[in-house]
Protein backbone atom coordinates (compact mmCIF):
# COMPACT_ATOMS: atom_id res chain seq x y z
CA UNK A 1 0.00 0.00 0.00
CA UNK A 2 2.90 2.33 -0.61
CA UNK A 3 1.03 4.37 -3.22
CA UNK A 4 -1.85 4.75 -0.81
CA UNK A 5 0.58 5.62 1.94
CA UNK A 6 2.02 8.49 -0.02
CA UNK A 7 -1.40 9.74 -1.06
CA UNK A 8 -2.98 9.46 2.36
CA UNK A 9 0.13 9.48 4.55
CA UNK A 10 -0.56 12.93 5.93
CA UNK A 11 -3.85 11.64 7.37
CA UNK A 12 -2.30 8.92 9.51
CA UNK A 13 -1.26 11.18 12.39
CA UNK A 14 -4.72 12.74 12.34
CA UNK A 15 -6.28 9.28 12.65
CA UNK A 16 -4.12 8.53 15.65
CA UNK A 17 -5.04 11.84 17.21
CA UNK A 18 -8.75 11.35 16.44
CA UNK A 19 -8.93 7.88 17.94
CA UNK A 20 -7.28 9.17 21.10
CA UNK A 21 -9.82 11.93 21.70
CA UNK A 22 -12.57 11.64 24.29
CA UNK A 23 -16.16 11.29 22.97
CA UNK A 24 -17.04 14.84 23.88
CA UNK A 25 -13.84 16.50 22.81
CA UNK A 26 -14.65 19.68 20.84
CA UNK A 27 -11.88 18.95 18.30
CA UNK A 28 -13.52 15.70 17.18
CA UNK A 29 -15.96 17.14 14.69
CA UNK A 30 -13.36 19.17 12.78
CA UNK A 31 -10.91 16.26 12.73
CA UNK A 32 -13.56 13.85 11.57
CA UNK A 33 -14.56 16.15 8.72
CA UNK A 34 -10.95 16.39 7.67
CA UNK A 35 -10.44 12.63 7.79
CA UNK A 36 -13.65 11.80 5.93
CA UNK A 37 -12.89 14.37 3.26
CA UNK A 38 -9.33 13.12 2.96
CA UNK A 39 -10.29 9.47 2.59
CA UNK A 40 -13.37 10.18 0.44
CA UNK A 41 -11.73 8.93 -2.78
CA UNK A 42 -11.65 5.44 -1.25
CA UNK A 43 -15.41 5.50 -0.60
CA UNK A 44 -16.01 6.83 -4.12
CA UNK A 45 -13.83 4.13 -5.60
CA UNK A 46 -15.70 1.36 -3.76
CA UNK A 47 -19.08 2.86 -4.70
CA UNK A 48 -18.08 2.84 -8.37
CA UNK A 49 -17.25 -0.85 -8.14
CA UNK A 50 -20.90 -1.47 -7.28
CA UNK A 51 -22.28 0.81 -9.98
CA UNK A 52 -24.42 -0.53 -12.86
CA UNK A 53 -26.26 -2.91 -10.55
CA UNK A 54 -29.51 -1.03 -10.48
CA UNK A 55 -28.78 1.53 -7.78
CA UNK A 56 -27.91 5.18 -8.61
CA UNK A 57 -24.22 5.98 -8.16
CA UNK A 58 -25.02 8.99 -5.99
CA UNK A 59 -26.84 6.78 -3.51
CA UNK A 60 -23.97 4.34 -3.49
CA UNK A 61 -21.44 7.08 -2.82
CA UNK A 62 -23.60 8.28 0.03
CA UNK A 63 -23.87 4.80 1.51
CA UNK A 64 -20.13 4.24 1.06
CA UNK A 65 -19.46 7.54 2.82
CA UNK A 66 -21.54 6.35 5.77
CA UNK A 67 -19.32 3.28 5.78
CA UNK A 68 -16.24 5.48 5.72
CA UNK A 69 -17.50 7.54 8.67
CA UNK A 70 -18.07 4.31 10.60
CA UNK A 71 -14.60 3.17 9.72
CA UNK A 72 -13.04 6.44 10.88
CA UNK A 73 -15.02 6.27 14.13
CA UNK A 74 -14.24 2.66 14.91
CA UNK A 75 -10.62 2.45 13.81
CA UNK A 76 -8.12 2.03 16.60
CA UNK A 77 -4.47 2.30 15.51
CA UNK A 78 -3.19 0.51 18.61
CA UNK A 79 -4.70 -2.75 17.30
CA UNK A 80 -1.98 -2.78 14.69
CA UNK A 81 -3.93 -3.06 11.44
CA UNK A 82 -3.50 -0.23 8.98
CA UNK A 83 -6.51 1.90 8.21
CA UNK A 84 -7.02 0.57 4.68
CA UNK A 85 -7.33 -3.05 5.64
CA UNK A 86 -9.93 -1.97 8.19
CA UNK A 87 -11.78 0.63 6.12
CA UNK A 88 -12.17 -1.21 2.81
CA UNK A 89 -14.21 -4.14 4.19
CA UNK A 90 -16.18 -1.78 6.44
CA UNK A 91 -17.16 0.41 3.49
CA UNK A 92 -17.88 -2.52 1.16
CA UNK A 93 -19.94 -4.09 3.93
CA UNK A 94 -22.07 -0.98 4.18
CA UNK A 95 -22.68 -0.94 0.42
CA UNK A 96 -23.52 -4.66 0.39
CA UNK A 97 -25.95 -4.15 3.24
CA UNK A 98 -27.60 -1.40 1.22
CA UNK A 99 -28.16 -3.78 -1.71
CA UNK A 100 -29.37 -6.43 0.65
CA UNK A 101 -31.89 -4.10 2.26
CA UNK A 102 -33.09 -2.95 -1.15
CA UNK A 103 -33.72 -6.57 -2.05
CA UNK A 104 -36.27 -7.37 0.63
CA UNK A 105 -39.95 -7.15 -0.23
CA UNK A 106 -40.97 -6.80 3.40
CA UNK A 107 -39.45 -5.89 6.69
CA UNK A 108 -37.23 -8.67 7.87
CA UNK A 109 -34.94 -8.32 10.89
CA UNK A 110 -31.28 -7.75 10.08
CA UNK A 111 -30.35 -10.98 11.89
CA UNK A 112 -32.48 -13.01 9.47
CA UNK A 113 -31.14 -11.18 6.43
CA UNK A 114 -27.64 -12.00 7.57
CA UNK A 115 -28.68 -15.61 8.07
CA UNK A 116 -30.12 -15.70 4.55
CA UNK A 117 -26.84 -14.38 3.17
CA UNK A 118 -24.85 -16.91 5.21
CA UNK A 119 -27.06 -19.76 4.03
CA UNK A 120 -26.81 -18.71 0.41
CA UNK A 121 -23.06 -18.51 0.74
CA UNK A 122 -22.65 -22.15 1.81
CA UNK A 123 -25.40 -23.81 -0.25
CA UNK A 124 -23.43 -24.14 -3.47
CA UNK A 125 -20.32 -25.31 -1.65
CA UNK A 126 -22.32 -28.00 0.19
CA UNK A 127 -24.16 -28.99 -3.01
CA UNK A 128 -20.86 -29.60 -4.75
CA UNK A 129 -19.60 -31.72 -1.92
CA UNK A 130 -22.81 -33.71 -1.42
CA UNK A 131 -23.83 -34.00 -5.07
CA UNK A 132 -27.33 -32.76 -4.14
CA UNK A 133 -28.93 -29.81 -2.37
CA UNK A 134 -28.09 -29.62 1.35
CA UNK A 135 -30.58 -30.20 4.15
CA UNK A 136 -31.21 -27.63 6.91
CA UNK A 137 -29.25 -29.75 9.41
CA UNK A 138 -26.28 -29.86 7.06
CA UNK A 139 -26.37 -26.10 6.57
CA UNK A 140 -26.61 -25.57 10.33
CA UNK A 141 -23.64 -27.81 10.93
CA UNK A 142 -21.57 -26.05 8.30
CA UNK A 143 -22.40 -22.62 9.72
CA UNK A 144 -22.07 -23.74 13.32
CA UNK A 145 -25.53 -22.43 14.26
CA UNK A 146 -28.67 -24.15 15.61
CA UNK A 147 -31.02 -25.67 13.02
CA UNK A 148 -33.78 -23.40 14.32
CA UNK A 149 -31.84 -20.39 13.03
CA UNK A 150 -31.41 -21.95 9.61
CA UNK A 151 -35.15 -22.68 9.49
CA UNK A 152 -35.88 -19.05 10.31
CA UNK A 153 -33.40 -17.92 7.70
CA UNK A 154 -35.02 -20.12 5.06
CA UNK A 155 -38.40 -18.73 5.95
CA UNK A 156 -37.05 -15.22 5.60
CA UNK A 157 -35.65 -16.10 2.18
CA UNK A 158 -39.16 -16.26 0.83
CA UNK A 159 -39.48 -12.52 1.41
CA UNK A 160 -36.48 -11.88 -0.75
CA UNK A 161 -36.68 -10.19 -4.12
CA UNK A 162 -34.37 -11.43 -6.78
CA UNK A 163 -32.69 -8.35 -8.27
CA UNK A 164 -30.27 -7.94 -5.43
CA UNK A 165 -26.65 -8.35 -4.69
CA UNK A 166 -25.96 -12.03 -4.26
CA UNK A 167 -27.88 -12.73 -7.44
CA UNK A 168 -25.89 -10.13 -9.32
CA UNK A 169 -22.65 -11.51 -8.02
CA UNK A 170 -23.48 -14.89 -9.51
CA UNK A 171 -21.93 -15.52 -12.88
CA UNK A 172 -23.77 -14.15 -15.87
CA UNK A 173 -23.16 -16.80 -18.47
CA UNK A 174 -24.33 -20.36 -18.23
CA UNK A 175 -22.24 -23.34 -19.19
CA UNK A 176 -21.77 -24.31 -22.80
CA UNK A 177 -23.88 -27.43 -22.45
CA UNK A 178 -27.05 -25.51 -21.57
CA UNK A 179 -28.07 -25.19 -25.21
CA UNK A 180 -27.64 -28.91 -25.72
CA UNK A 181 -29.67 -29.73 -22.63
CA UNK A 182 -32.45 -27.38 -23.70
CA UNK A 183 -32.45 -29.11 -27.08
CA UNK A 184 -33.08 -32.46 -25.41
CA UNK A 185 -35.80 -30.96 -23.24
CA UNK A 186 -37.35 -29.46 -26.34
CA UNK A 187 -37.57 -32.88 -27.98
CA UNK A 188 -39.36 -34.10 -24.88
CA UNK A 189 -41.80 -31.19 -25.06
CA UNK A 190 -42.63 -32.25 -28.62
CA UNK A 191 -44.04 -35.48 -27.28
CA UNK A 192 -46.80 -33.93 -25.17
CA UNK A 193 -50.30 -33.21 -26.40
CA UNK A 194 -50.56 -29.71 -24.98
CA UNK A 195 -47.38 -28.47 -26.71
CA UNK A 196 -49.34 -26.27 -29.09
CA UNK A 197 -50.87 -24.37 -26.20
CA UNK A 198 -47.65 -24.24 -24.22
CA UNK A 199 -45.15 -23.22 -26.89
CA UNK A 200 -46.41 -19.69 -27.55
CA UNK A 201 -46.64 -19.01 -23.81
CA UNK A 202 -43.10 -20.28 -23.26
CA UNK A 203 -41.96 -18.09 -26.11
CA UNK A 204 -43.11 -15.03 -24.18
CA UNK A 205 -40.73 -15.79 -21.34
CA UNK A 206 -37.26 -14.32 -20.95
CA UNK A 207 -34.54 -16.70 -22.16
CA UNK A 208 -33.32 -17.64 -18.72
CA UNK A 209 -36.80 -18.33 -17.32
CA UNK A 210 -37.68 -20.45 -20.34
CA UNK A 211 -34.44 -22.38 -20.02
CA UNK A 212 -35.07 -23.10 -16.36
CA UNK A 213 -38.66 -24.26 -16.97
CA UNK A 214 -37.57 -26.49 -19.86
CA UNK A 215 -34.75 -28.09 -17.90
CA UNK A 216 -36.88 -28.69 -14.81
CA UNK A 217 -40.07 -30.01 -16.41
CA UNK A 218 -38.86 -31.49 -19.69
CA UNK A 219 -35.17 -32.06 -19.02
CA UNK A 220 -35.59 -33.99 -15.77
CA UNK A 221 -33.01 -31.90 -13.91
CA UNK A 222 -33.10 -30.86 -10.25
CA UNK A 223 -32.94 -27.22 -9.21
CA UNK A 224 -29.41 -27.70 -7.96
CA UNK A 225 -28.30 -29.19 -11.28
CA UNK A 226 -29.97 -26.33 -13.15
CA UNK A 227 -28.35 -23.78 -10.83
CA UNK A 228 -24.96 -25.18 -11.71
CA UNK A 229 -25.64 -25.22 -15.46
CA UNK A 230 -27.17 -21.76 -15.64
CA UNK A 231 -24.69 -20.20 -13.22
CA UNK A 232 -27.05 -18.84 -10.56
CA UNK A 233 -27.86 -19.97 -7.02
CA UNK A 234 -30.33 -22.76 -6.20
CA UNK A 235 -32.44 -20.25 -4.27
CA UNK A 236 -32.57 -18.03 -7.32
CA UNK A 237 -33.67 -20.98 -9.49
CA UNK A 238 -36.36 -21.73 -6.93
CA UNK A 239 -37.65 -18.15 -6.98
CA UNK A 240 -37.57 -17.89 -10.77
CA UNK A 241 -39.41 -21.21 -11.16
CA UNK A 242 -42.11 -20.20 -8.69
CA UNK A 243 -42.64 -16.86 -10.41
CA UNK A 244 -42.60 -18.39 -13.86
CA UNK A 245 -45.05 -21.16 -12.99
CA UNK A 246 -47.42 -18.51 -11.66
CA UNK A 247 -47.15 -16.58 -14.89
CA UNK A 248 -47.62 -19.69 -17.04
CA UNK A 249 -50.65 -20.65 -14.99
CA UNK A 250 -52.37 -17.34 -15.61
CA UNK A 251 -51.46 -17.38 -19.30
CA UNK A 252 -52.60 -20.96 -19.86
CA UNK A 253 -55.95 -20.44 -18.18
CA UNK A 254 -58.42 -21.70 -18.99
CA UNK A 255 -57.84 -23.54 -22.26
CA UNK A 256 -55.19 -25.96 -21.15
CA UNK A 257 -55.58 -26.32 -17.48
CA UNK A 258 -59.24 -27.04 -16.99
CA UNK A 259 -61.80 -28.97 -18.92
CA UNK B 1 -30.25 -52.32 11.02
CA UNK B 2 -29.66 -55.81 9.67
CA UNK B 3 -32.73 -56.21 7.52
CA UNK B 4 -34.48 -53.89 5.17
CA UNK B 5 -38.18 -53.88 5.69
CA UNK B 6 -39.76 -53.75 2.22
CA UNK B 7 -42.71 -51.66 3.33
CA UNK B 8 -40.75 -49.39 5.62
CA UNK B 9 -42.66 -50.69 8.63
CA UNK B 10 -39.74 -50.39 11.03
CA UNK B 11 -39.22 -46.78 10.10
CA UNK B 12 -42.89 -46.08 10.31
CA UNK B 13 -43.06 -47.33 13.88
CA UNK B 14 -40.23 -45.05 14.95
CA UNK B 15 -41.23 -42.09 12.85
CA UNK B 16 -43.32 -39.40 14.39
CA UNK B 17 -46.59 -39.03 12.55
CA UNK B 18 -47.97 -35.57 12.60
CA UNK B 19 -50.95 -34.13 10.83
CA UNK B 20 -51.59 -30.52 9.93
CA UNK B 21 -54.86 -29.54 8.38
CA UNK B 22 -55.47 -26.17 6.79
CA UNK B 23 -58.84 -25.05 5.58
CA UNK B 24 -59.21 -21.81 3.66
CA UNK B 25 -61.76 -20.23 1.41
CA UNK B 26 -61.15 -21.57 -2.08
CA UNK B 27 -59.41 -18.41 -3.16
CA UNK B 28 -56.12 -18.00 -5.00
CA UNK B 29 -55.19 -15.19 -2.60
CA UNK B 30 -54.88 -17.70 0.27
CA UNK B 31 -52.63 -20.19 -1.50
CA UNK B 32 -49.40 -18.48 -0.35
CA UNK B 33 -50.46 -19.27 3.22
CA UNK B 34 -50.87 -22.95 2.40
CA UNK B 35 -47.61 -23.22 0.52
CA UNK B 36 -45.80 -21.52 3.39
CA UNK B 37 -47.11 -24.32 5.63
CA UNK B 38 -45.85 -26.87 3.09
CA UNK B 39 -42.33 -25.48 2.91
CA UNK B 40 -42.12 -25.04 6.66
CA UNK B 41 -43.11 -28.66 7.28
CA UNK B 42 -40.62 -29.88 4.69
CA UNK B 43 -37.80 -27.78 6.17
CA UNK B 44 -38.58 -29.07 9.65
CA UNK B 45 -38.60 -32.63 8.33
CA UNK B 46 -35.07 -31.85 7.07
CA UNK B 47 -35.85 -32.21 3.37
CA UNK B 48 -33.03 -30.89 1.20
CA UNK B 49 -33.50 -27.44 -0.35
CA UNK B 50 -34.55 -28.85 -3.72
CA UNK B 51 -37.19 -31.06 -2.12
CA UNK B 52 -38.49 -28.21 0.07
CA UNK B 53 -38.88 -26.00 -2.97
CA UNK B 54 -40.41 -28.81 -5.04
CA UNK B 55 -43.03 -29.56 -2.41
CA UNK B 56 -43.82 -25.88 -2.06
CA UNK B 57 -44.35 -25.48 -5.78
CA UNK B 58 -46.33 -28.71 -6.02
CA UNK B 59 -48.72 -27.54 -3.30
CA UNK B 60 -48.98 -24.19 -5.06
CA UNK B 61 -49.87 -25.92 -8.33
CA UNK B 62 -52.30 -28.41 -6.77
CA UNK B 63 -54.16 -25.71 -4.85
CA UNK B 64 -54.30 -23.38 -7.87
CA UNK B 65 -55.70 -26.22 -9.97
CA UNK B 66 -58.38 -27.00 -7.41
CA UNK B 67 -59.34 -23.39 -6.73
CA UNK B 68 -60.03 -23.05 -10.47
CA UNK B 69 -62.76 -25.69 -10.32
CA UNK B 70 -64.11 -25.02 -6.82
CA UNK B 71 -67.76 -24.21 -6.34
CA UNK B 72 -68.32 -20.52 -5.57
CA UNK B 73 -68.06 -19.78 -1.85
CA UNK B 74 -66.64 -23.21 -1.03
CA UNK B 75 -63.55 -24.16 0.96
CA UNK B 76 -60.19 -25.64 0.10
CA UNK B 77 -59.16 -28.42 2.47
CA UNK B 78 -55.51 -29.25 2.70
CA UNK B 79 -54.18 -31.99 4.91
CA UNK B 80 -50.48 -32.60 5.42
CA UNK B 81 -49.26 -35.80 6.99
CA UNK B 82 -45.63 -35.88 7.98
CA UNK B 83 -44.42 -39.40 8.49
CA UNK B 84 -40.71 -39.42 9.17
CA UNK B 85 -39.03 -38.39 5.96
CA UNK B 86 -42.18 -38.42 3.89
CA UNK B 87 -44.90 -35.85 3.51
CA UNK B 88 -48.29 -36.61 2.08
CA UNK B 89 -50.60 -33.84 0.93
CA UNK B 90 -54.31 -34.25 0.29
CA UNK B 91 -56.07 -31.23 -1.08
CA UNK B 92 -59.71 -31.12 -2.10
CA UNK B 93 -62.53 -28.77 -2.98
CA UNK B 94 -66.25 -29.06 -3.54
CA UNK B 95 -67.14 -28.55 -7.15
CA UNK B 96 -70.20 -26.95 -8.66
CA UNK B 97 -71.19 -30.04 -10.65
CA UNK B 98 -69.99 -32.95 -12.75
CA UNK B 99 -68.93 -30.52 -15.46
CA UNK B 100 -66.02 -29.18 -13.39
CA UNK B 101 -63.09 -31.50 -13.79
CA UNK B 102 -59.36 -31.43 -13.57
CA UNK B 103 -57.63 -32.67 -16.67
CA UNK B 104 -54.41 -34.60 -16.30
CA UNK B 105 -53.31 -33.99 -19.86
CA UNK B 106 -51.97 -30.54 -19.07
CA UNK B 107 -48.75 -28.76 -18.36
CA UNK B 108 -50.01 -28.19 -14.80
CA UNK B 109 -50.30 -31.92 -14.25
CA UNK B 110 -46.83 -32.48 -15.64
CA UNK B 111 -45.55 -29.91 -13.16
CA UNK B 112 -47.16 -31.90 -10.35
CA UNK B 113 -45.74 -35.20 -11.63
CA UNK B 114 -42.28 -33.72 -11.89
CA UNK B 115 -42.27 -32.04 -8.49
CA UNK B 116 -43.90 -34.78 -6.42
CA UNK B 117 -42.82 -38.41 -6.09
CA UNK B 118 -46.36 -39.47 -6.88
CA UNK B 119 -49.58 -37.67 -7.61
CA UNK B 120 -53.11 -38.82 -8.19
CA UNK B 121 -56.42 -37.23 -8.95
CA UNK B 122 -59.32 -38.15 -6.72
CA UNK B 123 -62.83 -37.50 -7.92
CA UNK B 124 -66.00 -38.24 -6.05
CA UNK B 125 -69.11 -38.50 -8.20
CA UNK B 126 -69.16 -34.89 -9.27
CA UNK B 127 -69.18 -33.52 -5.70
CA UNK B 128 -65.55 -33.09 -4.81
CA UNK B 129 -62.23 -33.18 -6.60
CA UNK B 130 -58.99 -33.81 -4.81
CA UNK B 131 -55.29 -34.11 -5.51
CA UNK B 132 -53.16 -36.38 -3.41
CA UNK B 133 -49.40 -36.22 -3.66
CA UNK B 134 -46.42 -37.24 -1.69
CA UNK B 135 -42.79 -36.31 -1.49
CA UNK B 136 -39.94 -38.02 0.30
CA UNK B 137 -36.88 -36.40 1.79
CA UNK B 138 -34.55 -38.73 -0.03
CA UNK B 139 -34.04 -37.52 -3.56
CA UNK B 140 -35.61 -39.94 -6.00
CA UNK B 141 -33.05 -41.58 -8.27
CA UNK B 142 -32.99 -39.91 -11.63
Amino acid sequence: MSAADSEYGHLTPLLVEYSGLARDDPRRERLRDELVTGYLPIAQHIARRFAHRGEPLDDLVQVATVGLINAVDRYSPEKGADFFSFAVPTISGEVRRHFRDQGWSMRVPRRLKDMHVSINAVVSELSQRLGRAPKPTEIAERLGVPVSEVLEGLEASEAYRSSSLDEMLSSEQGSATVGELVGEADAELDRVDYRQALRPVLAELADRERTIVMLRFFGNMTQTQIAEQVGISQMHVSRLLTQTLGRLRSRLDPDTRTG
Amino acid sequence: MSEVDPVGGADAVQAQRSVVEVRTSASAALIPTIRAVASDLAARADFDLDAISDLRMAVDEACATLVDVAAPGSDLHCEFTVLGERIEVRARVDIAGPGSTVSTDTFGWRVLQTLADSVELQADAGRTVGIRLHKSADPAPR
